[in-house]
């Protein structure tokens, strides 16, 4: 366990608040990135990196879903549903990561910082679908205003089987490396079920609380959680994504997009090669 | 009326989100005095501690209330369909604390 020390907190807020603010302007949690800065760069078990990650993706999902409840772009039913899927799957990725060894966990890591770099520079130019208004969005589906269009947009959930499926695994990957979940299961449910981006990622921010839970309570129980360092990280990232939300509008995400993606793929290179030893 | 109503959500809508505000509020203003507590004294003892400790408690409760006020409210308006499946996912959650003792015993 690290040892606490002023300027150790200190970074830790800092690199959160960054984390944060990269998050909310691509669209994806901290926690890709702050999980390989506290384990390469810090040198913190892995398991520590993702006990304190988790923290920062259930303060996010709370603060940023508090705000967006009531304006009808979550999908609770939905979202509801699936967490049936992502809590099972947190729930075992949580006993899994006790059992496994931390050199697995960094190629895992470096695997799916991989894949988040590709879907990230396969998304550059992504669109959202209008369906007809009128249509019938069934028990599942949801209507909700859009700002950008000035129009109702209507969905219905398609292909329920692959977007439980979905959740679990990203539930599964959420626990296991300390990340938030969303940057998988989103592109699958606009893409394949149905469902327009902003109520995706909406919904997948709601769930992501609930199944960060599932697994910072595993990671906590068994003493891997550092109190003052999560209270950095949560605050920093806190801070991050509110600034990234306020300023988001205005910065250009497609070289933004290139940028991390390239960093992702660092970032995955070194954890290969730190699991590798 | 139903112009009010839709202004903030359906009830259900309108609980979650309170749950949510009220869980990142108490647990931030908890998290941010012991942190800077810390900061202060150079330790982790005493309230710094418990403020800590209580933050982050709070800040793993807050979606497991969110759960528990969903589940409540599909009971009021009888959707039994969600209300067992919200508590399928507290029952995982619930699940996730056995599994922490359970894993605290072993290893």
């Amino acid at each position: 366990m690290p040892v606490v020390t002023p300027s150790l907190a200190l970074i830790i807020f800092v690199v959160g608040a960054a984390a944060g603010s990269l998050g909310a302007l691509l669209g994806l949690g901290g926690g890709v990135f702050l999980v390989p800065f506290l384990n390469l760069v810090l040198g913190f078990p892995f398991s520590a990196a993702a006990a304190i990650s988790l923290t920062t993706v259930i303060a996010t999902s709370s603060s940023v879903s508090a705000g967006r409840a009531g304006k009808h772009l979550i999908n609770m039913k939905l979202g509801m549903l699936l967490e049936v899927a992502t809590a099972a799957g947190s729930l075992l990725g949580g006993v899994t990561a006790q059992l496994i060894a931390q050199s697995l966990l960094q190629k895992l890591f470096g695997i799916v910082a991989a894949l988040v770099a590709l879907i990230m520079l396969s998304r550059l130019r992504r669109r959202n679908v209008i369906l007809d208004p009128a249509a019938d969005p069934g028990v599942l589906g949801g209507r909700f205003y859009e700002a950008e269009s000035r129009g109702m947009v209507t969905y219905r959930v398609k292909r329920l089987p692959l977007a439980v499926a979905a959740s679990f695994v990203a539930g599964n990957v959420s626990s296991l490396l300390g990340i938030g979940g969303g940057i998988i299961k989103v592109p699958i449910l606009n893409a394949w079920c149905g469902i327009p981006l902003r109520a995706a990622a909406a919904t997948s921010a709601f769930m992501i609380g609930v199944t960060a839970t599932a697994g910072a309570i595993i990671y906590y129980g068994h003493g891997q959680l550092e109190p003052a360092l999560a209270a950095a990280a949560v605050l920093g990232v806190q801070v991050g994504s509110w600034g990234g939300l306020r300023f988001g509008a205005t910065a250009s995400s497609k070289w933004l997009k290139i940028l991390m993606a390239a960093l992702l793929f660092i970032v995955s290179a070194m954890m290969f090669l730190r699991g590798g030893r | 009326m139903s112009a009010d109503r839709d202004a903030e959500g359906p009830p259900l809508e309108r609980w979650v989100g309170l749950v949510l505000r009220i869980g990142v509020m108490a647990s931030s203003a908890c998290l941010t005095v012991g942190l800077v507590l810390v900061l202060i004294s150079g330790g982790e003892g005493g309230a710094a501690g418990i403020l800590l400790r209580t933050g982050i408690i709070v800040l793993l409760v807050t979606p497991v209330a969110r759960v528990v006020v969903s589940t409540a409210q599909y009971i009021i308006v009888r959707d039994w369909t969600f209300a067992v499946l919200t508590t399928i996912v507290l029952v995982e959650l619930m699940a996730s604390v056995v599994a922490a003792f359970f894993l605290n015993r072993r290893i």
